[in-house]
């Protein structure tokens, strides 16, 4: 009964360990590019996740990262551990408390501090800084794993080889380090899981361009994980599990009968086999590995070196902003490396180009943040001359673009569309028009609210009959208050996750842009967008550069290549986000693509919709203000 | 001696498809010093640990007083165990460890404190109260581990190997020790123990067993003088065993020379074991012995002389007080009654092919 | 080789750990106690974070973390003494099942628990197949504890098993023998020899989910606010670094004092997760 009882609760915490994990398994199959919606069965992203060069970088990236890393604290954390413990007691306990504190001060203090300490220091942040803090953070992972198996040799067999005529160096290697090797290899492998799987002290020392396994899967939360991620995964955790059954089922470490029946006979005393694991692990597996990812990883390091070096762009856009064929396209036709960089929200952008710690060629800001930048002064001219297919941006979009560049000097428009209500049209009792819906508690739970400043209160703004541009103390309180009045009613506050969600029927309106819309219906048919009648945002991306752009010329060539028709109309439909570009949506052949009004609404839909301006930095500081207490509401 | 308190009937213990307790049968006298002796291995922890109550039986029943205790969990048998390693609370204090089953008991305060003085007297340790079980020494620790099982006042005190990490000297002053409380307290022990001058020295009763069989039950004298198989003569003391054919009652062949013995009843002609204790040789002129050897090793022990004689094909472990340097001649002269005369092993189970010390 | 010459091979361990350890550390107290406008120490910073939305987030996160931490013991107690019951060659197999989840990908497991427990996720098509009803957690406090108690648990089972690992179990058997019952042994005996591997458990599950930004980022749908979302924000987005950098003062406060509850506890450094 008991044992059953045992069994049950086993079975439980296995479930609860492994349902995400089969979850993601299942997924990996799933034909269906959203992971709301079962398609069949597929082996595609398996096919594709090897073509994936995104994927691959960090995959590489991470896997040489962890076992650098693992492998400089291993030897840094081991000879300091022999060292601390000849050490006196109080210098000891000095030097463990130190150890404990990257352990201990939670990996945001770690990750922001080494961040700060490397943007005073002028270290450029990229490979060199990821590297530097993994060692750091794994550094106590093996000092605490070494530390006690140090504690247990004895001095005793370190003299008796000493008294046998070793020197001090040969007695140590040869007696005192097999003792303590079973620490050094759990260090090394706490280092190498460790470092594999950190996230948040990587999102802080990263730089651009460079992605390890997990912040590329966390900037692609937003948009949705790409299937291909699943795959991998899959195989990087069927492998682990396969080197696991391995090592415990492998005839190697089945205890002969007469070690069983020794066991047996000491009866209730548990020998502590777990270090017995990794030293197969490491004796055979690992070095093999280790050979082929570092031969490997070096390799292709040099490649991208040797092909980078002097002669690349650096572009950062938003998440999902760009077909990536378009960029191998380009690669290939100049030469040009590029070394790409997404990010989720204008404000993230943001404090990345003010700080200059890493310098972009290109940036795709929306109007309102283009507008603050160039009050700050982080943005130079464009030389139209070099980019002569800007000219295929229509008039109408460089005449918007006005607003907050009123020269059409420093921007040429990328993208643009409004803000508008998505709705499932079998969820909703009536079609919709307004943004008043929003607040009807008939769909609490079924509402999916942006999760960024200017849209959540552009909405409410709006709603109320203001401006988006709003300043005013009054209109803003009013507005805020309307907000917290939502917040009961809200599923949640997304920002392209509304996309899946819509598609896998979670919501039954969500606030989205109409670039998103033309995707979403081609996945679940009742979905309709409209653009609300008390009027909305209608935004441009553009393309900018910034001041301490390095690679100017690259930057014009890449540009040129952006807006030349084909390129826009594959960005166009890969994106489904409406293209300024007129030459590129004339060549679009289904008409009623061309001719949609959520891609392209006419001057009806336009005529109420406002652009965002900037609104200076005080006024920005009530936006986030007040939006902070909304969401801590 | 006073009547049967514990009964162990029938019982098979199987760890893991090996066979540790085969059909094992055994009663414990009321007061009485109970050892069981053997090798490791051997099946006596694991019977003291069925006693105690921490295992259970795969067949059989343990009878306590006429009750069947076979089921009952440990808290609720009479019985109180010191264990090897003493396993003393290390987060407690002495008192609190010596405490522990009277507060569990719900005793009263002045009960209890009366309790743990006189327990700490009687090991010797008034003083201790406040002191760190993990501060004390091995001999102090398992001192406190006796108080703290004897201050329940059980009806049977279960130790296994409680001397076991005492070095020589106060392992000898623990075995007196135990011997007085035994005495004082009039309690029954039961005593594990793979030393087999500690079993001589304390117990009432011998239980000498080897895997999962007992090889004889008796007192140390029965054990030393007349073991009942080359098991038990090996493991108790030194031996000379020698396989010897039975001529007719009375009369042993050893090693092509005639002995008489005082043995009857093993019939004619039939091959058997023969111990001969090393101090029962009797070293004399080669003419006078029965049979004659050479010595080869000569060791001085301090009460006597230990050597080695070559005689026969058969190399002779031989004590006398009387020294004979190594190459003389001498001859080998046996007493019939201390020759003992045993069966050959039926089955290999019986017997220890490979005794681990 | 000698002592002295020994301790020398901890230099270019002290180097690395001043340089990247102990400097950042003031490197953030700079930040904290300077703007970018005056000149000099201020307390400005301080005084901009102490709001009422902040704190409300920090207190969300202690509370959070705590019942976080407590739902990890609760399980993990139990697991830990299975495991160290089983005999040894199945043990280590049974351990390394609750290490392996680790190999994947930490986010992308936590965003499994999304798909799971959605509205019309996996979780609800099976209880509504069951008739019934709904679990709707998702995007609520429910999701994030269990986000943390999905990511932490390992940390929480692992220094348990090795303690009790540690424990002799004839003590146990001891306490059986002196008449205690098993829940007085419990209570008596194992809790109390098992307190270093319990403080080690809960400071190693108590301070990841008192920082963390990302499981509440992933299973609260952004309505729920932790201190470290708001840190993460004042870096990544707000970008004002003086005041994120006086909120992981303040964060680093309840960081300290759990070290401190942690030594006095755990003196001999015996809970130790490997």
């Amino acid at each position: 009964m008991k044992r059953k009882l045992e069994k049950i609760y086993m079975a439980f915490i296995v479930f609860l360990l492994y349902a995400p994990i089969l979850t993601l398994v299942v997924l990996s199959f799933n034909s269906s590019r959203t992971r709301a919606k079962w398609g069949g069965f597929t082996l595609d992203w398996y096919r594709a996740l090897f073509a994936n060069k995104d994927i691959m970088n960090a995959l590489y990236t991470t896997l040489v990262i962890a076992l650098l890393s693992a492998a400089a604290a291993t030897l840094i954390g081991t000879a300091a551990s022999v060292g601390i413990s000849s050490m006196k007691a109080r210098t000891r306990t000095v030097f463990m408390g130190v150890t404990n504190i990257p352990m201990l001060n939670g990996e945001i203090v770690m990750g922001i501090s080494l961040m700060l300490l490397f943007i005073i220091g002028r270290i450029e942040l990229g490979f060199g800084t990821i590297l530097l803090a993994h060692i750091t953070f794994n550094l106590p992972y093996v000092i605490l794993s070494v530390m006690p198996k140090m504690k247990q040799t004895s001095r005793a067999t370190y003299e008796a080889a000493l008294d046998l005529g070793a020197s001090p160096l040969y007695a140590f290697w040869k007696v005192t380090f097999p003792d303590i090797m079973p620490g050094v290899v759990s260090g090394f492998l706490l280092s190498f899981t460790m470092s594999l799987d950190d996230f948040v002290i990587t999102y802080f020392t990263k730089g651009p361009g460079i992605d390890t396994l997990p912040t590329k899967i966390y900037s692609e939360v937003r948009k949705g994980i790409k299937p291909e991620m699943y795959s991998l995964s899959t195989i990087l955790f069927v492998t682990v599990l396969l080197l696991l059954l391995l090592v415990n089922f492998g005839p190697s470490s089945k205890p002969s009968p007469e070690e069983a029946k020794r066991k047996q006979r000491l009866g209730s005393r548990r020998v502590h086999r777990f270090h017995k694991v990794p030293r197969i692990v490491f004796g055979r597996v690992l070095p093999v590995l280790m050979a082929v990812v570092v031969v490997g990883g070096g390799i292709y390091y040099g490649h991208m070196n040797l092909a980078s070096g002097s002669n690349q762009v650096i572009v950062y856009n938003w998440g999902e902003y760009i077909d990536p064929e378009v960029l191998d396209m380009f690669e290939e036709e100049t030469g040009i490396h590029v070394v790409y960089e997404e990010f989720e929200t204008n404000e993230i952008m943001y404090p990345k180009i003010q700080s200059g710690a890493i310098a972009y060629d290109l940036v795709c800001p929306s109007d309102y943040m283009i507008q603050k930048m160039l009050q700050n002064d982080l943005l130079q001219p464009l030389n139209f001359d070099n980019i002569p297919n800007a000219e295929n941006i229509g008039d109408v979009y460089y005449e918007k673009s006005r607003q907050f560049d009123p020269d059409n000097q420093y921007s040429i428009p990328y993208c643009w569309g409004t803000v508008g209500i998505l709705y499932n049209s079998s969820m909703v009792d009536e079609p919709i028009d307004s943004w008043k819906v929003l607040w009807d508690t008939r769909y609490k739970d079924s509402i999916l609210m942006q999760d960024s400043v200017r849209d959540a209160f552009g909405v409410a703004l709006k709603t109320l009959g203001y401006s988006l541009n709003s300043t005013s103390i009054h209109e803003l309180t009013q507005a805020r208050d309307l907000l917290i009045q939502q917040k009961p009613l809200v599923q949640a506050y997304v920002i392209d996750q509304v996309r899946d969600k819509m598609i896998g029927n979670e919501a039954a309106i969500g606030v989205i842009y109409s670039g998103e819309a033309i995707y979403t219906q081609s996945e679940n048919s009742d979905l309709v967008y409209v653009v609300p009648e008390e009027g909305s945002n209608m935004w441009i991306d553009s393309w900018v550069m910034p001041k301490n752009a390095p690679n100017k010329e690259n930057a014009e060539k890449f540009l040129n290549f952006l807006c030349r028709p084909d390129i826009a109309l594959m960005n166009f439909e890969y994106i489904t986000y409406s293209t300024p570009n007129e030459a590129a949506r004339e060549l679009i052949e289904d008409p009623e693509i061309r001719n949609s009004e959520i891609a392209f609404p006419d001057d009806s839909i336009l005529g109420r919709c406002e652009t965002f301006t900037y609104l200076g930095e005080d006024a920005d500081e009530v936006y986030n203000q007040l939006w902070r207490e909304v969401k801590s509401n | 001696m006073s009547n049967k308190l514990i009964n162990l009937e029938n019982i098979t213990k199987i760890f893991d498809g090996v066979t540790v307790l085969d059909n094992l049968n055994l009663y414990i006298r009321e007061n009485e010093f109970l050892t069981l002796l053997g090798p490791s291995g051997c099946g006596k922890t694991t019977t003291l640990r069925i006693l105690g109550g921490f295992e259970n039986p795969d067949e059989g029943r343990v009878l306590f007083d006429g009750r069947d205790i076979t089921k009952l969990p440990p808290n609720k048998r009479q019985l109180n165990t010191v264990f090897q390693k003493y396993a003393l609370f290390t987060h407690m204090t002495i008192a609190e460890n010596i405490a522990f089953g009277l507060k569990i008991k719900g005793k009263s305060k002045a009960y209890i404190d009366d309790k743990i003085k006189y327990a700490l007297k009687l090991v010797n340790l008034e003083g201790y109260e406040n002191r760190s079980p993990a501060l004390l020494s091995g001999g102090q620790q398992q001192r406190i581990a006796i108080a703290r099982a004897i201050v329940n006042e059980p009806k049977v005190l279960l130790l296994d190997e409680p001397l076991g990490a005492l070095d020589l000297k106060l392992r000898q002053d623990m075995q007196y020790e135990l011997i007085r409380l035994k005495n004082e307290l009039g309690i029954t022990f039961v005593y594990v123990t793979h030393d087999q001058e500690e079993a001589l020295t304390m117990s009432d009763t011998i239980v000498v067993m080897n895997q999962g069989y007992i090889q004889q039950i008796g007192t140390p004298e029965d054990i030393y003088n007349e073991p009942q198989n080359a098991f038990v003569a090996d493991f108790i003391g030194d031996s000379n065993i020698i396989d010897g054919l039975m001529l007719q009652d009375r009369l042993v062949e050893i090693l092509g020379a005639k002995f008489p013995c005082v043995d009857e009843g093993f019939g004619v002609r039939q091959p058997v074991d023969v111990v001969i204790r090393p101090e029962d040789i009797d070293l004399v002129k080669p003419e006078e012995g029965t049979i004659t050897g050479r010595v080869t090793h000569l060791i001085f022990k301090g009460v006597h002389y230990e050597m080695e004689v070559a005689a026969n094909g058969y190399t002779w472990l031989v004590h006398s007080t009387d020294m004979c340097p190594v190459g003389e001649e001498v001859g080998i002269h046996v007493d019939p009654f201390d020759i003992q005369i045993m069966n050959k092993p039926e089955s290999e189970d019986e017997e220890a092919s490979v005794i681990e010390e | 080789m000698k002592n002295n010459m020994r301790k020398w091979l901890a230099a270019p361990y002290s180097v690395w750990a001043a340089g990247f350890i102990i400097i950042p550390l003031f490197v953030i107290l700079y930040y904290a106690f300077t703007t970018e406008d005056t000149a000099g120490l201020t307390l400005a910073n301080f005084s901009y974070v102490l709001t009422k939305e902040n704190l409300k987030a920090l207190g969300l996160s202690l509370w959070l973390s705590l019942v976080s931490t407590v739902i990890c013991l609760l399980l993990a107690y139990p697991l830990a003494m299975i495991l160290t019951s089983r005999n040894v060659s199945q043990t280590s197999f049974i351990v390394l099942i609750f290490i392996l989840p680790m190999w994947m990908n930490s986010l992308l497991r936590t965003l499994a628990w999304q798909t799971l427990l959605e509205k019309n996720g996996v979780i609800n098509s099976i209880l509504s197949f069951l008739h019934l009803p709904a679990l709707n957690i998702i995007n609520t406090s429910g999701a994030i504890v269990l986000g943390m108690v999905y990511n932490f648990l390992p940390f929480m089972v692992l220094p348990l098993y090795n303690i009790l690992l540690k424990i002799d179990k004839d003590v146990i058997n001891a306490a059986r023998d002196l008449g205690a019952n098993s829940v007085q042994t419990f209570f008596r005996i194992l809790l109390p020899l098992s307190m270093p591997g319990i403080v080690s458990g809960i400071t190693m599950v108590f301070i990841p989910a008192l920082t963390t930004f990302v499981i509440s980022d992933l299973l609260g749908g952004s309505k729920i606010l932790l201190i470290g979302n708001v840190i993460e924000q004042e870096f990544k987005q707000t970008n004002n670094w003086n005041a994120g950098s006086a909120l992981s003062m303040i964060l680093m406060v309840f960081i300290v004092l759990s070290m401190f509850v942690m030594n006095k506890y755990d003196k001999e450094g015996e809970g130790t997760i490997f």
